[in-house]
């Protein structure tokens, strides 16, 4: 029924699959991600996207996990072991309610019928992408509000990470008391560690 | 087809991870897993149905998933500073 390269395929996704959500070590966690997103590459150049292919070995294996990884480094959170657990069972809940899941999509997967003839995708290249993408009347404005997005998250991004210098940065007229004010160090602040109970 | 069956698969497997994973940096390496599943289930589709929207579809949600992992990364940075740790079981301000 299917091939050797899709049963390859198939085999690699979901042992990538698993590795990402059981190794202990964070870093080999993100480099099972890795691995899982460029095999998922090479299944979009086989179904005919070669566009966004090449965007997911760039942005997501490129840029995105190389992210995951560096804030792994600089956290030093690498152990995915963290002490007791507090609900000792619940991996086997979670792999009975996965289970669940995975079947329920599996068979409505299989219930779906596709047309008789399907159209040309011309290889899903991005001179068949971009007439779509910059169109008025289908995608262009959904591109400008993603557009947009990328810069709010970004903002957002260095905001949360120095609120108290961005703070001090920018002197309100309400709060003027706020300018220059030295930031205690991490000890002395009053949110210690949260307590377990 | 098959293809279809692969993507349910990550998806389950990433919500055993979302379900089971204990550092909040894990959780979403997990999440990451299951916005990949939908992703792939789209080009299945896209190949089945011969419609290249859903592959319009699969560049917005690469950029999003971008935009997501910089504000996500960003607030596990700001709670590791404030808290010292990224243990999902100590942070329970927001929740019983």
């Amino acid at each position: 029924m299917i091939g050797f390269w899709e049963a390859l395929a198939l085999l690699l996704l979901v042992g990538s699959a698993l590795a990402v959500v059981r190794l202990q070590n964070a870093v080999h966690a993100a480099l099972a991600l890795i691995a899982n997103f460029l095999v998922v590459a090479g299944v979009y150049v086989a179904l005919e996207a070669r566009f966004v292919a090449m965007i997911q070995v760039i942005v997501y294996a490129g840029a995105i996990v190389v992210l995951f990884l560096f804030v792994i480094m600089l956290l030093s959170a690498a152990s995915a072991n963290v002490g007791p657990d507090l609900l000792p069972r619940l991996p086997w809940v979670a792999a009975l309610g996965a289970l669940g899941l995975a079947s329920l999509l599996t068979f409505a997967a299989l219930q779906f019928s596709p047309p008789a003839s399907p159209g040309s995708l011309a290889g899903g290249l991005p001179q068949a992408l971009g007439p779509l993408l910059y169109d008025p009347e289908r995608w262009l404005f959904a591109l400008l509000a993603v557009g947009f997005l990328l810069l709010v998250a970004t903002v957002a991004a260095v905001v949360l990470v120095e609120p108290e210098r961005i703070l001090a940065a920018t002197t309100h007229p309400a709060h003027p008391q706020r300018a220059g004010q030295p930031e205690p160090p991490l000890s002395e602040r009053k949110e210690g560690r949260a307590v377990v109970k | 087809m098959t293809w279809l069956v692969a993507s349910a698969l990550m998806f389950a497997i990433g919500a055993y991870g979302v379900l089971t994973r204990r550092t909040a940096i894990l959780v979403f390496l997990s999440i990451e897993l299951m916005l990949n599943a939908a992703a792939l289930s789209l080009i299945a589709f896209s190949k089945l149905t011969g419609g290249l929207d859903a592959q319009v579809v699969v560049l917005f949600i690469i950029a999003i998933a971008a935009a997501e992992v910089a504000v996500g990364l960003g607030l596990i940075v700001a709670i590791f500073r404030r808290r010292e740790t990224t243990n999902v079981d100590e942070l329970r301000q927001l929740r019983w």
